[in-house]
C-alpha cells in the first residue's frame, strides 16, 4: 500500500509504521494528525490546522500537554480539551493538537511525565508561543481527563 | 447510397488533387464546432469537414529507392480527438463554392494541450489551440472565486509549451467582494509573471490589455464566468458574443456560455482567440521529473538536492526546494500546487 502521509486519508506512522485510520468513527477527530500509539506528528500544517502547506514535513515529537481554554467564561479555572504539544524535530516549530478518542492513555501520561522533568527545555519556547504546559499541579487533572476519575498517587513519586 | 457515392467523389478528388496543391489551398482555421472548421484564406470563408485521411494513419515500410511497391505495414488511429485545432494553418482541397476539406495540418509552432476530459482508458491529447504567441490565463477577483491551483496548472502548460503568460484578472470593480486578493496575485507578480487588473465593466485597464494583444496571437483561457468574452467585447466592440451573468448561487459558478472555439481578427492587429470554459485542466506530455523546471522559482534549485536530480522534493533529507520554502524563497501555496501536480503524474 502507498502511504500517502500528506492526504487526509489513513496513513502509515513514520516513527512505528503502524498504519493508522482516519476514519472519524474510530478517532472522534476530523483530522488525525498523530499516531495514537506513538503520538508522534509530521510536521505537515504551516498557517493553519489542516492547511497542509508546511515544507517541513519532518517528525514531531510529543513534548508536553496543556489545555484548550473552554468557551464558559464563569469556568472557575479556565479547562476545557487535553491536547498534546509536539515539536518539530528539525525546525523546532511548535503546534498543539487534539487528543483523540483512541490514544493509547499510557503514553500520553508517559508524556505527561517527561515534560515534567524536562520542561527547563521547552518552557521558554512554550512561553513564546502563547502555550502554557501543565505543571506538576495539573495531575488531578490530568487522569480526570484520561481516566475519568483524579488519582491520588503523586506525578513525582511514580518518577 | 448517395452518401457513399459523395464521400468516394471527396476521396477521388483529394487523390486526383494532392500533387497540384498550392499556396492557395492554405488556410488558417478560425472557428470549430462539432466537425466542421471555418478556414480563412485570402480574405474568403471556407467551411470546411475533415478529410478521412486523418482519421487513421497508414504506416508504410521504410521506402527502399529500388523498390516500387508501397505496402500498407500498420494502421494507427489517431491519438488526438481532434487533429485540427483553432490558430492551425492546413491545406485544404476545395469541393464546392466556399466548401473544402481539410487534408493536412501544418507544422505548428506551439500547442497548448490538455488529456481531454474523455471516459475510458486510452487518453487523448486535446489542442485546445494552436501557433499561439501569447497565452492569457484569465481569473475573475470574485465571482467565481480564484482558483489559484488551476492557475498553476496554465502557467505550467504554458512553460511547457514554451509559450508567454500574461495573467488577466478580470472583475477588478467586486475587489471588495474578496479582501484578500493582492496578497494572492502578490505571489505571481513575485515570481516575474506579469499581471494585468481589468475590469470588462468599469473599462479600467482595457487600453493595456490591447498593447499586450497587438500583433499577437493570443488565447484567452479560464473557468466559466470569469469574463471571457465579455473581455472580448469590450476589447472589439461589436463582436457581440454572447454573454451571460454568473450564477446567483453562493459560489458565484458560471455558466457556460462559449461553446465553440472561436479566434477573431483584432482591428489595431493581432488575433484573440476565444474558448469556452474550462473547469479541468490536467498536464499532457509533461513528466513528473521536470516538473520542477516548469516553476521558475523552483527551476534554480533543481540538482542543487543531497540527492541530485533524483529527488522528488516531497520528504528527502537535504531537499534545496523544501528548504527554499521553508526561508520563504519558494511560496508554500506554489509549493503545495507542485506537489498536487507531481500526484498526478
Amino acid at each position: 500500500m502507498k502511504a500517502r502521509l500528506a492526504t487526509f486519508g489513513d496513513f502509515r506512522c513514520a516513527r512505528c509504521h503502524v498504519i493508522v485510520p482516519s476514519t472519524h468513527l474510530i478517532s472522534g477527530v476530523n483530522n488525525r494528525n498523530h499516531c495514537p500509539y506513538c503520538l508522534w506528528s509530521c510536521h505537515l500544517d504551516l498557517y493553519a490546522a489542516g492547511d497542509r502547506l508546511s515544507a517541513c514535513k519532518a517528525s514531531m515529537k510529543p513534548i508536553g500537554l496543556t489545555m484548550k481554554n473552554g468557551r464558559n467564561k464563569y469556568q472557575r479555572e479556565a479547562r476545557g480539551e487535553l491536547m498534546l504539544i509536539h515539536q518539530c524535530t528539525e525546525c523546532r516549530a511548535l503546534s498543539i493538537n487534539r487528543i483523540a478518542a483512541d490514544d493509547d492513555a499510557g503514553t500520553v501520561l508517559a508524556v505527561f511525565r517527561e515534560s515534567l522533568v524536562l520542561r527547563h527545555l521547552t518552557d521558554a519556547l512554550c512561553q513564546e508561543n502563547g502555550i502554557v504546559m501543565l505543571k506538576t499541579k495539573d495531575t488531578k487533572i490530568v487522569y480526570t481527563q484520561l481516566y475519568g476519575h483524579g488519582s491520588e498517587v503523586s506525578i513525582i513519586t511514580n518518577t | 447510397m448517395g452518401m457513399y457515392r459523395n464521400t468516394f467523389f471527396l476521396y477521388l478528388q483529394e487523390t486526383l488533387t494532392m500533387n497540384t496543391i498550392d499556396e492557395n489551398d492554405i488556410g488558417v482555421v478560425f472557428r470549430k464546432t462539432l466537425g466542421r472548421y471555418t478556414v480563412h484564406t485570402h480574405g474568403r470563408e471556407i467551411e470546411c469537414s475533415l478529410s478521412s485521411l486523418f482519421h487513421k494513419q497508414l504506416i508504410f515500410p521504410t521506402p527502399h529507392p529500388a523498390s516500387l511497391r508501397h505496402t500498407v505495414q500498420d494502421v494507427r488511429e489517431s491519438h488526438h480527438v481532434d487533429p485540427v485545432a483553432v490558430g492551425d494553418r492546413v491545406r485544404y482541397v476545395a469541393t464546392g463554392e466556399a466548401r473544402g476539406a481539410i487534408v493536412e495540418v501544418l507544422p505548428r509552432d506551439s500547442k497548448f494541450s490538455r488529456p481531454a476530459p474523455v471516459p475510458g482508458q486510452r487518453v487523448f491529447e486535446q489542442v485546445i489551440v494552436a501557433n499561439a504567441d501569447l497565452i492569457l490565463p484569465v481569473f475573475a477577483v470574485a465571482n467565481p472565486t480564484p482558483k489559484w491551483g488551476l492557475l498553476d496548472r496554465y502557467l505550467v502548460s504554458a512553460e511547457a509549451a514554451q509559450l508567454p503568460v500574461l495573467i488577466v484578472i478580470n472583475k477588478l470593480d467586486l475587489a471588495w467582494k474578496n479582501p484578500g486578493f493582492d496578497e494572492e496575485i502578490e505571489i505571481y507578480c513575485r515570481i516575474g509573471y506579469p499581471v494585468l487588473l481589468v475590469s470588462a465593466v468599469t473599462g479600467e485597464g482595457m487600453q493595456e490589455l490591447k498593447q499586450a494583444l497587438q500583433g499577437k496571437q493570443s488565447v484567452l483561457v479560464g473557468k466559466s464566468g470569469v469574463g471571457k468574452t465579455s473581455l472580448l467585447n469590450a476589447i472589439q466592440p461589436g463582436l457581440g458574443q454572447r454573454v451571460k451573468a454568473v450564477s446567483n448561487g453562493e459560489l458565484g459558478k458560471g455558466r457556460h456560455a462559449t461553446t465553440h472555439l472561436e479566434m477573431f481578427e483584432l482591428d489595431f492587429g493581432g488575433a484573440l482567440m476565444d474558448t469556452p470554459g474550462i473547469r479541468e485542466f490536467g498536464l499532457w506530455d509533461i513528466m513528473a521529473d521536470e516538473l520542477a523546471y516548469l516553476f521558475p522559482e523552483m527551476a534554480a534549485y533543481v540538482g542543487q538536492c543531497r540527492f541530485g536530480v533524483s529527488c522528488r522534493h516531497d520528504r528527502e533529507p537535504g531537499c534545496a526546494i523544501r528548504k527554499a520554502v521553508m526561508a520563504e524563497a519558494i511560496s508554500p501555496y506554489r509549493y503545495q500546487s507542485y506537489m498536487n501536480l507531481r500526484r498526478e503524474l
